[in-house]
């Protein structure tokens, strides 16, 4: 399989709905094209978009069309009561012939090579399952998805899967009860792959399952959520930045990390990896509430509130003061 | 200065005679100009590499460990199957474990945490500064580079005085592993086949190895403050206990990346400064401005010429497959001079800003000691600097052969001084 890097140019741009269709009950599949039916960027399974919709609300959803295919992109987005607006905004406002902005493709998820595949899509997770399926079957791989949901209405693609015959699982929660995980993950083996999408109970009960009996390196999770990090259901707010040992007081915006808007202000900040995940750009917090966003500090060093990483964490309060 | 552009069809960054003559940055210039996914063989038998060389093609690779693992190990040795699980490391792996037991020590390297250090570090920097000056003729490695970082090691291992000139020395041997003049067994060599169960290939492995089991038996259950105390003592978040190799392969790695390119960033800091009198007088002007120099200088030096990954699957890039399995190698130090990154990346600028190279790496395996590696280098030249009435280099730099780290061997310089 020939794939692409993941984020080395990213496109950013304007594609139409070229059509919205209702695959399951609160599902909506849009399919995207460019407005001059130029080939879109490629990517590989497990790749998601960051659909930019109105006020800069951002919002990642995975690719569930075929990559092959460079003249659409497909997205399956549900459309969820307790959102800023986001998936409503999809449900309601994106129409056959609308523009949307687009930033990616990128891929967080990727489908690593292995001769034997368990797929586990929960609910809307089912979407970059899709094509991971697809490729799993085109490689020869020995796979089997287990696609559980609300009930069979809300699950949607189901006429696609049904081509896949007994590979593929489904199960309603209101006939079939829950995931029986004990059952589908089996013993440990090294030569299979666990790649799960879904709500963040299901993420939680795999990874406690596979957590510390299945090999490191077993277990591939979607958790758009956390990884992402995404913005508060209700939006991002500013706050006062005060920088103690600097002497000024500065405002980060909702569309800013604090990070940068230190570097902003001629304030040298250390970082690298700005996603949270090196530890570099630790600073100390000496007053305001931290919203820990990062994945290096555990829950007891971030209910400390006494550090924070700033390039991807932010405060919870109107103000924030830092030794800096 | 801008390097002498060197054409596709000579550019071999597997050529340590070019290394060694500091002229893999015209290759790197040509790279990224030309072919930014490069295909180089190896002539001691390995199987090649592709040579990635933009900033952002670097990123791009290093933030992507599904795609481009560590786990096949980082430098462009290929140890066989039976020994990697032996000589596996912090750095040669990736996900939850990688986190886990990089978790065990991170937070020991925050700037809050080194502050404890300060006056300590002050204090070892003006001793240091104050032997160095009673002569006015030195080498600036030996006199000022090499001791100072290796005292702060000692510090944060917590070793006595006297085991330091022996830190020192594996330090050397380990790093210069294809420098027959710092290496007893040279990597690749027919004897260096022996050793190939350890890291790096080197018998020295096992010497820093029982030195650092030494170090745990005495320190185990004990409450010590020290790294050493703290990873025989400490439970990575996992629930898996670090195992005796994974002990021994981390006690080496702090003794090596502690001291070995924080040395070679200080060394390469002084020789910049010195070929550019004006950005010296231009910070001893603006003191303020030392963390932001700091940074320019850490691009500048490079001392880490790459780190290697390995493709997971194939994967397109500026129309290259590389197949699975393929060595991957992230030229950091070309990325440094990618002029879509950085203006006039062959200017020294200290007044630099915003100044993101990636001197540390750029992923998830960015240097523990980063911010160590700023601080150590804040304090020395904050202590030299104004000590200098005047600094020339007396004679040719050597430098290290070595495709891995951008070393100076030599470096004889005289430095008249005066009252701060």
């Amino acid at each position: 399989m020939a794939g692409t890097i993941t984020t080395v140019r990213e496109h950013e741009g304007d594609l139409v709905v070229e059509s919205a269709d209702i695959v399951a009950e609160d599902v909506v599949a849009l399919t995207l094209v460019d407005p001059d039916g130029d080939a879109l960027p490629p990517w590989t399974p497990g790749a998601h978009v960051d659909l930019i919709l109105e006020d800069g609300l951002v919002r990642q959803y995975s690719l569930c069309s075929d990559p092959a295919d460079s003249r659409v992109i497909r997205v399956g987005v549900l459309k969820t009561p307790d959102s800023r607006g986001g998936s409503r905004f999809v449900h309601e406002r994106l129409t056959k012939g609308s523009t949307v902005r687009v930033r990616g493709p990128r891929n967080h998820f990727p489908l690593v090579s292995s001769p034997r595949y368990i797929f586990i899509g929960g609910g809307i997770g089912i979407t970059p399952m899709l094509p991971m399926i697809a490729e799993a079957e085109a490689t020869g791989a020995d796979w089997h998805l287990y696609y559980g949901g609300r009930s069979r209405a809300s699950m949607g693609f189901l006429d696609e899967l049904a081509a896949y015959g007994d590979k593929v699982t489904l199960v309603p929660q209101d006939e079939a009860g829950i995931l029986d995980l004990a059952t589908i993950l089996g013993d440990p083996r090294d030569d299979t792959k666990v790649y799960v999408c879904g709500p963040e109970g299901l993420l939680g009960a795999v990874e406690a399952k596979c957590g510390a009996e299945w090999p490191a390196g077993s277990l591939h999770l979607e958790r758009f959520a956390a990884k992402e990090i995404e913005a508060p259901a209700e939006g991002e707010r500013s706050f006062e930045l005060e920088l103690a040992a600097s002497g000024i007081t500065l405002t980060v915006p909702p569309d800013r990390s604090i990070f940068d808007v230190c570097q902003d202000n001629g304030i040298s900040v250390m970082g690298s990896c700005h996603e949270g995940i090196c530890g570099t750009c630790e600073q100390v917090v000496l007053e305001g509430e931290v919203d820990h966003r990062d994945s290096v500090l555990s829950d007891s060093e971030k209910a400390a509130n006494d550090a924070m990483m700033i390039c991807v964490s932010r405060c919870k309060s109107d103000r924030l003061v830092l030794d800096l | 200065m801008q390097p002498t552009p060197v054409p596709l069809e000579k550019v071999d960054l597997a050529d340590l005679d070019v290394f060694e003559k500091n002229e893999a940055w015209g290759m790197f210039d040509t790279l990224r100009k030309e072919a930014p996914v490069h295909w180089n063989e190896e002539h001691d038998g390995g199987s090649g590499f592709w040579s990635i060389t933009r900033y952002e093609d670097i990123e791009a690779v290093d933030k992507d460990p599904e795609t481009f693992t560590s786990t096949k190990f980082t430098n462009l040795e290929e140890p066989p199957e039976e020994f990697q699980e032996l000589r596996r490391s912090i750095l040669e792996s990736d996900g939850p474990r990688h986190l886990a037991l990089r978790k065990l020590l991170m937070r020991d390297f925050t700037p809050a945490q080194l502050r404890r250090y300060e006056d300590f570090l002050r204090g070892l920097a003006a001793l240091t500064v104050e032997t160095a000056l009673q002569q006015e003729e030195m080498d600036f490695v030996d006199a000022i580079a090499a001791d100072y970082p290796i005292a702060v090691l000692a510090r944060l291992l917590d070793t006595p005085e006297e085991m330091t000139p022996q830190l020192i020395a594996w330090g050397n041997e380990i790093v210069g592993f294809s420098d027959p003049e710092y290496a007893r067994v040279l990597v690749n060599s027919e004897e260096s086949q022996k050793y190939r169960h350890l890291p790096f290939s080197s018998p020295v492995s096992q010497e820093i190895f029982e030195y650092g089991r030494t170090l745990a038996a005495e320190r185990k259950g004990g409450d010590g403050e020290d790294l050493v105390s703290k990873l025989v003592n400490r439970l990575p978040e996992d629930g898996i206990p670090l195992s005796p190799e994974h002990f021994d392969n981390y006690f080496l790695l702090l003794v090596v990346a502690g001291n070995e390119t924080t040395r070679q960033a200080i060394s390469h800091s002084m020789k910049a400064l010195i070929d550019n009198p004006e950005q010296m007088q231009w910070l001893l002007d603006n003191p303020d401005k030392y963390p932001q120099a700091i940074e320019e200088l850490l691009r500048w030096a490079s001392p880490v010429y790459h780190f290697r990954r390995t493709a997971t699957r194939d994967v397109e890039l500026h129309g290259k497959t590389i197949k699975g399995g393929d060595k991957v190698v992230m030229w950091f130090a070309s990325g440094n001079r990618d002029e879509s990154k950085f203006d006039d990346p062959y200017t020294l600028d200290l007044s630099r800003f915003p100044n993101d190279h990636m001197t540390f790496g750029k992923g998830p395996h960015t240097c523990m000691g980063s911010n160590l590696a700023r601080f150590e280098m804040r304090i020395i030249f904050e202590t030299l600097l104004p000590r200098v009435a005047s600094i020339a280099q007396t004679g040719d730099i050597r430098r290290v052969r070595s495709n891995f780290v951008n070393g100076i061997k030599a470096f004889p310089v005289r430095i008249e001084s005066k009252q701060a």
